[in-house]
């Protein structure tokens, strides 16, 4: 940890306007990201994992949304801070970023070697020619099978799995920093999935970089992940190693989500469900905004907890819960 | 286990699809959807159908229940041979037999108030009317977990989990002994999920259901069924009770589709294998065993020959030439 981090988030608040009034999609967003880590973003949907992705990437719509607080610290420059100008010069080029579904992300009439080659023309000022001898190192390096030949293909030839290949390489393509990969293998079969994720996992060593991955799927985070996030209602509520995280799940919603995911390798007659639902973001708890659903809920849990230490566990393992992790009390 | 006459058995189903693909020069293409699928389902069991994208597992649970009509094989329900109900009979059965899709929202009509939508079928089965219709729709409501509030709203008033327990209540309007499950929980989050499993699980228990269940996950299959049958671009590979058969698959590509399945163990990401090529089209099925291209154990004989079904004791079967003696 001596290392300067690649990327610092810090007390990172978006919010969007809903009938007039601004809500906190997410709210009080810390976390550093390590030189060749990989920080899992995990939660259910509404969680606030992909608008913590966008709020970095600098892709809130202006119409609805605002980044009201924080710092999201990138080579001492705050990308917060920066303008549509600046920060398309770091899109793309330092920080890149995939999507869950490739298909939309692609651009249905234009062939798949004119878009992996569109950034290094755009960023790199390369001819079209250099870009091109390029994208097709790219698309061999992400394993598409007889690149040569699928370089002046459209995205409708390729199956699922292979698009998702063609944005990685398109992320790839000016060798970034930092990935934002915001659950690029959802929408995958399993077999293919395994597959994407071995590449990703291959490429980050390859090119050094850090990784965001943001995922629902406890199992895709375990099999990738240095280190976790878990968030809920637009806050992280735990955060650690990842061994730690799996052998030491502290807030109860970390441990109900384990315990909800019904497993391949094991028989459990017991599957917990966790009662209710996310609360809207218009109608967030004023404490802790997992107190409605917990089955440990305390009157101490009226006030919002922070993010304290967890005992008996490595001091990187921290917890938003005042019954489980309550510090001061 | 006891070996009771099956509820439903499906015996060489079989479903081409012709589509016309390609721009600008569209070509006739055959997809072979489902060629030649056999399994029963017990009484009071959960039957689950595995695979992936474009195995057929869906066409299947439409096909025995013609909302697809099948091209050939034999679906016995009870004593009933589905495949030659004309339709007034056919319209009886489906009393018997209900379905559950993934998208529940798409299935209901946006106009309708869910209590409208539950009423519609014992309606059109004669099952009641006026106060002791609405009495039943509360009683449903009640019974999938919803309040008696729920029937006077719209189905864009609910969230995912919810509209997924009335999709489940109108299944059970017209109290059917089987309900065919098409990936009833994979559009909903994990904790949600297991509401909706818990809730399939206690239906199962107390109304004596049985299921036939369509899952791309393992996890979830392993959870809520008794027994399991792994497709592979149109046909069955492998079959038998669960645990047992992803405790240890017999047929290499249930032991790749069990390998690839995360698990919530980062001490378990070592088992992450190294897995060829992608599945095949179904419109152009490799040559023999369908899975030979990606299988780490093909020989010769599998490039040319389908393997024969082969029984493996304690209700196992799989087809795949390793298994022959």
């Amino acid at each position: 940890m001596a290392e300067a981090p690649a990327l610092s988030v810090q007390g990172l608040t978006t919010e969007f306007r809903i009938g007039g009034q601004w809500h906190a999609a997410i709210r009080g967003i810390d976390f550093d990201l390590g030189k060749n880590e990989t920080l899992a973003l995990v939660g259910e949907s509404g969680c606030g994992k992909s608008i913590t992705a966008l709020s970095i990437m600098g892709l809130i719509p202006k119409a609805a949304g605002r980044i009201a607080a924080g710092k999201i610290l990138f080579e001492g420059q705050d990308l917060a801070q920066l303008d549509e100008e600046h920060l398309r010069e770091i899109r793309g080029d330092r920080i890149a970023m995939i999507f869950q579904e490739p298909m939309t992300s692609l651009n249905p009439v234009l062939t798949i070697g004119f878009q992996v080659a569109e950034a290094l023309r755009y960023h790199r000022g390369m001819s079209q020619a250099e870009a091109r001898t390029h994208a097709l190192e790219l698309l061999e390096q992400v394993k598409i099978p007889s690149a040569r030949q699928r370089l002046d293909d459209y995205p409708h030839q390729f199956s699922g799995g292979m698009r998702q290949r063609v944005m990685i390489a398109m992320a790839l393509a000016c060798k970034p920093q930092i990935l934002l990969a915001d659950e690029p293998t959802t929408a995958l079969d399993v077999t293919i999935q395994a597959q994407v994720l071995l590449l990703l996992a291959e490429l980050k060593q390859l090119y050094g970089m850090s990784m965001i991955f943001i995922s629902h799927n406890l199992g895709v985070v375990a099999t990738i992940a240095d280190r976790v996030a878990v968030m809920y209602a637009g806050e992280i509520v735990e955060t650690a190693a990842v061994g730690d995280l799996f052998d030491r799940p502290t807030h109860p919603y970390t441990e109900a989500l384990l315990s909800s995911i019904p497993r391949v390798d094991r028989t459990s007659d017991t599957l917990m469900a966790i009662p209710g639902q996310v609360p809207a973001i218009n109608r967030m708890p004023g404490g802790c905004r997992y107190a409605p659903r917990c089955a440990l809920r305390q009157p101490v849990c009226e006030r919002p907890p922070a993010l304290a230490p967890v005992s008996g566990s490595a001091p990187t393992h921290l917890a938003r819960c005042w019954v489980r992790a309550g510090g001061d009390r | 286990m006891t070996q009771a006459a099956p509820l439903l058995q499906v015996e060489g189903l079989r479903k081409f699809f012709t589509v016309k693909r390609g721009f600008p020069n569209p070509r006739t293409v055959t997809v072979r959807a489902l060629d030649g699928v056999d399994f029963g389902v017990r009484e009071g069991e959960a039957f689950g159908l595995v695979g992936e994208s474009g195995c057929g597992k869906s066409t299947a649970g439409r096909a025995l229940l013609r909302l697809i009509e099948p091209d050939e094989g034999r679906v016995r329900f009870r004593d009933t041979d589905v495949l030659a109900l004309d339709r007034q009979a056919l319209r009886a059965l489906r009393r018997k037999i209900q379905i559950v899709f993934q998208d529940p929202y798409a299935s209901l009509n946006p106009k309708r108030l869910v209590g409208k939508a539950l009423a519609e079928p014992m309606r059109v089965h004669g099952l009641a009317e006026g106060r002791a219709l609405a009495e039943r729709v509360r009683a449903l409501l009640d019974e999938v977990g919803l309040p008696p509030e729920a029937a006077e709203r719209y189905p864009h008033e609910f969230s995912g989990g919810q509209r997924q327990r009335i999709g489940i209540a109108r299944a059970l309007s017209v109290e059917p002994e089987l309900v065919v499950a098409d990936e009833p929980v994979s559009a909903l989050d994990v904790s949600i999920q297991a509401q909706v499993l818990l809730l399939l699980r206690g239906l199962q228990d107390k109304r004596g259901l049985s299921y036939l269940f369509v899952s791309h996950d393992l996890g979830v299959v392993r959870w809520f069924c008794q027994g399991v049958a792994v497709m592979y671009l149109g046909r069955i590979v492998e079959r038998g009770p669960l645990p047992q058969m992803f405790d240890e698959p017999l047929h290499p590509y249930t032991q790749t589709l069990r390998a690839a399945s995360p698990v919530p163990d980062p001490r378990a990401r070592v088992t992450m294998v190294r897995i060829e090529g992608e599945v095949p089209s179904a419109s152009a099925p490799p040559p023999g065993c369908h899975f030979h291209p990606r299988c780490p154990h093909a020989t010769e004989r599998c490039r040319v020959e389908y393997p024969a079904w082969k029984e493996m004791g304690q209700g196992r079967g799989v087809a795949c030439h390793l298994y022959d003696r």
